[in-house]
């Protein structure tokens, strides 16, 4: 998608193209995303999952999200909340919610970023020698609100 | 059949399994972070069966491999077309191996080798029952401990003492794992709580699949596991690096004393092919390879002789290095296996009877030996520590074992020559080990990284200069190259040849040229002659094109760990400030 015209794609458009990277696989294989509910003709509700990177005490997990694309996206970032527990600076502990403030690509949002480029940032995050040791509630575990 | 909308001979062949679901054939990429295959499946098939066709395809087992798409996990109960897969599209695998729950990284948990799946097992429980926090820290230790056999991972539990930080800082090769971390589960308090359980401990320590064939061999370790005083012992030592030394020094005394009953030296050999044997076989899928395979590879002079003079090395004679090295193992594996076996072989011991036997066979011993090599201070630990002494007094004042011992090394039963050699020298050698002169080199790192650094440029100038070599080495190199052993033939530094004399005793002709043809040997036999950027060339693009951009850390690291990526990253990334 190209931004350097200014060109303004419409929501919808934006959100199928990127339904369709997700179901294509585009990417590397660490992150993937779709709609929470295939009918959703809003395109609004997505879920998402990141495998958690080697060498990491997130390593050997799967953890799903939830992203919610609003009617100003792509102008204004998706929320995003973690659906499966986990201990990560910038996600709140009790419900999940990440922090818009603590993920550079939701703080600074662009046009042009993703909901790809969010899963792939935060899967990023987890490597951080900061996040890649903290203790993790055991695997399987959902927030519940 | 399954001819309805075929595209291609392939799609049918593979979908005829298919064929109890009629429906168009689909092709479906299946993508893991490594690899991505194209699965031809049924359109209506239900995520069993196409789990069925990727575990074919993948060569992995249907209940290992967790599906996602679009961002959603895939149950087996589901279809296919329920969650809108469809030609073209792409889902992504990933695998889960039995004890690492997934394959492509094998790093936290540290044992690959191991059974995980009971350590995440009890962990996890002890995790729920305990609270969430340090459940996954505390499935750490856990797992350390179920790959008992493991060498590395009792070095890996951050024992605290200087010895064994150094051999996990060095052992962490294949285990990945960043000691960081570890050294804080230590002392966690759960984890040490958990470690006090001697239920879990035993427990974990049996799911290792190569305990439980230790187990079976030799009832004798079943009878100790569950012995829950021994038990609890067992984990004090671990908490507690001095009594564990102290409890290993106690070891290597009383087997040197059995050494020297007549006899005895058999029984003890006979005890470490049973039960040590296994063990460093356990411990060798940490390391890899077997780094005496390569010096067995060397059979044929010149390349015994490298490989016995490595064998020798860092001591300044034939039985120093094995000695040391097996004290190293015995360092790290008398920790592993004194809890295992207390009343069974000790390594340390056990090497010392068998120097070439066996020992070297050991995967072990290879990371030993590059330790040593790495880290001159580990070889003064070593050397300082009272049993080493005790062995080699032992050893001195007994040609007949030390000779004994020296030519059952399989390296020197191909070789005659080579035997008779060994046979003079060896009261040399002997007094040699007893030479004060040489143990203080030994002990002193500069020396020995200048006695390595030498070795390095012998090696250089045997490539470059194959005729000048014995001239260089006729004019005394400084002897009892006492440097750490290297033996993978890649590795640059330091295998050590200078068995032959000790530093102070150059005078002594006989030992000069001995120790002139093993350099010789030695330099003769290296497998490698390109410097260490060459041959690291490609592991260095990989790391810059990973973001590592400073070359010299990435050729140290490289270097360190014998072109091992991942174990190269490890370094890197540790030794940024954290």
């Amino acid at each position: 998608m190209s931004r350097s015209y200014g060109v303004k794609v419409p929501r919808n458009f934006r959100l199928l193209e990127e339904l369709e990277e997700g179901q294509k696989g585009v990417g590397d294989g660490t992150v993937s995303w779709g709609l929470e509910d295939d009918d959703d003709m809003t395109l609004t509700r997505w879920r998402g999952m990141i495998i958690g990177p080697p060498r990491t005490i997130y390593e050997n997990r799967m953890y799903s999200l939830r992203v919610e694309c609003g009617p100003r996206y792509p102008e204004t970032p998706p929320f995003v909340r973690f659906v499966t527990k986990i201990n990560l600076n910038g996600v709140h502990n009790s419900s999940g919610v990440v922090d818009t403030r603590a993920v550079s690509a939701l703080a600074k949002w662009q046009n042009s970023y993703s909901i790809r480029v969010v899963l792939q940032e935060l899967r990023r995050l987890m490597m951080c020698k900061e996040n890649m040791k903290l203790p993790q509630p055991p695997e399987g575990q959902i927030y519940t609100n | 059949m399954a001819e309805n909308s075929g595209t291609d001979p392939a799609v049918e062949r593979s979908a005829e399994e298919n064929a109890a679901t009629s429906g168009t054939i689909i092709m479906v990429t299946v993508k893991t972070p490594k690899d991505k295959e194209e699965i031809a499946i049924s359109e209506d098939a239900s995520v069993s069966q196409f789990k069925e066709e990727i575990s074919k395809r993948f060569k992995a087992k249907q209940d290992q491999l967790v599906l996602i798409f679009a961002g959603k996990i895939l149950k087996d109960g589901d279809t296919l077309s329920q969650h809108g897969i469809k030609d073209g599209l792409t889902v992504h695998l990933v695998i889960k191996t039995a004890q690492n729950n997934v394959s492509f990284s094998n790093a936290y948990f540290v044992n690959s080798g191991t059974a995980n799946t009971a350590s995440p097992g009890p962990a996890v429980n002890l995790g729920t029952s305990q609270g969430s926090g340090p459940s996954p820290a505390t499935s750490q230790p856990a797992s350390l401990f179920t790959g008992f056999g493991d060498l590395s991972s009792l070095a890996n539990l951050g024992m605290g003492s200087a010895n064994f930080m150094e051999l996990q800082q060095q052992m962490q090769r294949q285990l990945m794992s960043n000691p960081e971390m570890l050294s804080q589960i230590m002392e966690n308090p759960l984890v040490q709580n958990m470690m006090s359980n001697p239920d879990l401990m035993r427990q974990m320590i049996m799911a290792n699949p190569q305990m439980q064939q230790l187990m079976e061999r030799n009832p004798e370790i079943s009878h100790m596991l569950n012995n829950p005083e021994l038990m609890r012992q067992t984990m004090e030592l671990a908490r507690n690096p001095a009594m564990m030394q102290e409890m290993m020094r106690n070891q290597d005394r009383a087997l040197s004393n059995l050494e020297s009953i007549p006899g005895g030296y058999n029984a003890l050999r006979r005890m470490y092919t049973d039960i040590q044997e296994p063990m460093f076989s356990a411990a060798r899928e940490q390391f890899g390879n077997n780094p005496f395979s390569a010096l067995g590879v060397n059979a044929d002079s010149p390349g015994a002789q490298p490989s016995r003079t490595e064998n020798r090395e860092p001591l300044p004679n034939p039985w120093g290095p094995p000695d040391t090295t097996s004290a190293a193992t015995g360092t790290t594996t008398t920790s592993s296996t004194s809890s295992t076996t207390p009343s069974v072989s000790n390594p340390l011991g056990i090497s010392s009877s068998s120097l070439g036997n066996g020992i070297f066979n050991s995967p072990g011993m290879q990371s030993l030996m590059q330790q040593i090599s790495e880290n001159p201070q580990l070889m003064q630990n070593m050397l300082s520590a009272p049993y080493m002494r005790s062995m080699m007094q032992s050893l001195a004042q007994n040609p007949e074992v030390a000779s004994q011992v020296l030519m059952n090394n399989p390296l020197f039963a191909g070789n005659p020559q080579l035997q008779e050699q060994m046979r003079h020298q060896l009261p040399v050698f002997l007094q040699q080990m007893q030479n004060p002169e040489a143990l203080s080199v030994m002990t002193n790192p500069r020396a020995m990284q200048a006695l390595m650094q030498i070795q390095q440029g012998l090696q250089t100038l045997q490539t470059e200069a194959p005729g000048l070599m014995p001239s260089l080495i006729a004019s005394g190199i400084p002897g009892g190259i006492p440097t750490g052993v290297n033996v993978t033939p890649e590795n640059p530094p330091a295998p050590t040849s200078g068995p032959g004399s000790s530093p102070a005793a150059g005078t002594n002709p006989a030992q000069q040229q001995l120790m002139q043809q093993m350099l010789q040997m030695f330099a003769g036999g290296s497998a490698s002659s390109q410097t260490p950027e060459v041959r690291f060339q490609q592991q260095l693009e990989q790391l810059s094109a990973m973001g590592f951009i400073n070359r010299e850390a990435n050729l140290q690291a490289l270097i360190a760990t014998g072109g091992d990526i991942n174990a190269a990253i490890e370094r890197l990334l540790g030794s940024q400030p954290s």
